[in-house]
């Protein structure tokens, strides 16, 4: 059976941790969008130079583990004279690493516009600006939103890996629970509870936006 | 008949790494108010021709001109260069219905009809709006002004598609097989919209498979295949009733049915090509 005194004496640990989580995940995901959103332009718009830039940048992003890439930023970047704060290095590692993961759900949702709608809006008169403002991209959100939802779960899951640079996330006070005072399931089971009340609720919120803007696959 | 309002010179089309051309050199015209009608059979390249006087393909050689006025000119070896760079103003002149009823899925029945004239001819939403209701009541779908296109059938569609490009006031309406990918009893709803519109003096070049369609609207009828045109006709009735070449009384004959022709070729050929 569970400790229940030890799960409620402890259980403030974990909205602490869980503050740094949100912080960590909020600004890493902002970021993350943000860089997405330029990847995708870049190669939508198939800008000579810069697009094989991005391909690297995609490559090298999703092929390399988040904790390799945190180490390289919080041991590494010193080395060459950059000294970040733990939270900036976990906040652009995931920025990084989420960014390749957006821009291709988004590309996706890009390159999923018929090329029908582009003719009508050409015939209708409409600029490219204006076919990109009314017709593509609204289209293109409607078809990006699942995998968007689905990568900032992800990387709200992936922050767990900030704590192997020290930082207190949900994950350290688990650990350090359990490093203290050997009560591994009573601090498992909190820190499953936290993660399922954070993400419970984007889960949710995700599947309303789906349906909210479904429009473009009916 | 009246001065031409499209005319159409020596059109020649060539897809890249293609070993013949689309069209070698076709010449028409369509005189103004009159309705056009291209048959021919299937990959003879009727929308093709369609989507270069539209703009959306290149052209490799010969001119297309809108009242007398060259808008395309064609240049060898721009084959991949997409579409003609046609100023908006002018693209709003020319109209077109596709074969798919493709409306912006993100937008009402209205705010389809009402987008471009506001936004690209400039003028005031609220008048726009009446001519659009007033568009819709023409086509039967005045109820239908505030659903979204995936709640409206094929025919309903493709009505909203019409008057979508109708309030812009197009000089020339293209229309590319508009009935292809409807269901049988919904194919007389839209195309009594386009008689009505030949009716009311709208210029057209229309590409069908529905002879009978062809033969009510038709002010002029012609026939391509293999990268030319087989056949014109200022009177159609004349056309289909006694066409002159073999080729296009072999191509007519396709829409024949009779139990005779069944039992003498066992049904082959017996589909619209």
């Amino acid at each position: 059976m569970l400790d229940w005194a030890f799960v409620s004496r402890y259980a403030p640990f974990f909205v602490t941790g869980a503050e740094m989580t949100l912080f960590i995940s909020v600004f890493g995901i902002a970021l993350a969008i943000l860089t997405g959103l330029v990847c995708a332009a870049i190669e939508t718009a198939r800008i000579p130079v810069l697009r094989q830039i991005v391909r690297v940048y995609i490559e090298v992003s999703r092929n390399t583990p988040l904790l390799v890439q945190l180490y390289f930023l919080y041991f590494g970047l010193p080395k060459l004279g950059f000294v970040w704060s733990a939270e900036m290095c976990a906040i652009i590692g995931l920025g990084f690493l989420g960014g390749s993961y957006m821009s291709e759900a988004m590309r996706a949702g890009l390159e999923a516009v018929p090329q029908i709608q582009r003719e009508n809006a050409y015939m209708l008169g409409l600029s490219s600006r204006q076919t990109m403002l009314h017709v593509v991209i609204p289209q293109a959100i409607s078809t990006s939103i699942p995998g968007v939802v689905a990568n900032v779960i992800f990387l709200i899951k992936e922050s767990s890996v900030v704590s192997a640079i020290a930082l207190a996330d949900v994950m350290y006070m688990a650990k350090d629970l359990i490093g203290m005072y050997y009560t591994t399931y009573e601090a498992l089971f909190l820190l499953i509870v936290t993660y399922l009340i954070i993400l419970l609720p984007i889960s949710i919120i995700g599947t309303w936006l789906e349906r909210r803007f479904d429009y473009a696959k009916r | 008949m009246s001065e031409p309002m499209l005319t159409v010179d020596n059109l020649l089309k060539h897809y890249a790494g293609a070993e013949r051309n689309v069209f070698d050199g076709i010449s028409f015209d369509v005189p103004k108010g009159k309705v056009l009608v291209i048959i021919g059979p299937s990959g003879s390249g009727k929308s093709t021709l369609l989507r270069c006087v539209a703009g959306l393909e290149p052209i490799q050689g010969g001119t297309i001109a809108l009242n007398g006025q060259v808008i395309d000119r064609g240049e060898p070896g721009n084959e991949k260069s997409g579409r003609a760079k046609r100023s908006s103003q002018l693209r709003t002149k020319i109209g077109m219905v596709f074969q798919s009823y493709d409306l912006f899925p993100n937008r009402t029945v209205l705010g389809n009809i009402t987008m471009a004239p506001v936004m690209v001819q400039k003028r005031p939403k609220p008048d726009v709006e009446r001519e659009a209701m007033e568009l819709l009541k023409r086509v039967g779908l005045a109820d239908r002004a505030q659903a979204k296109p995936h709640e409206l059938s094929g025919g309903q569609r493709q009505r909203v598609a019409i008057c979508r490009a109708l309030i812009e006031h197009p000089e020339l309406m293209l229309m590319d097989e508009v009935t292809a990918a409807l269901d049988p009893e919904m194919v007389h709803e839209v195309l009594d919209v386009v008689l009505e519109l030949a009716d009311a003096g709208q210029t057209m070049l229309i590409v069908t498979h529905e002879m009978q369609f062809a033969r009510a609207i038709a002010d002029k009828i012609i026939m391509i295949d293999s990268g030319g045109i087989v056949e014109t006709s200022d009177d159609p009735e004349a056309f289909f009733a006694h066409p002159t070449t073999q080729r296009a009384q072999e191509f007519l004959r396709t829409f024949e049915f009779s139990r005779h022709r069944r039992t003498e070729k066992d049904g082959a050929g017996a589909q619209t090509a």
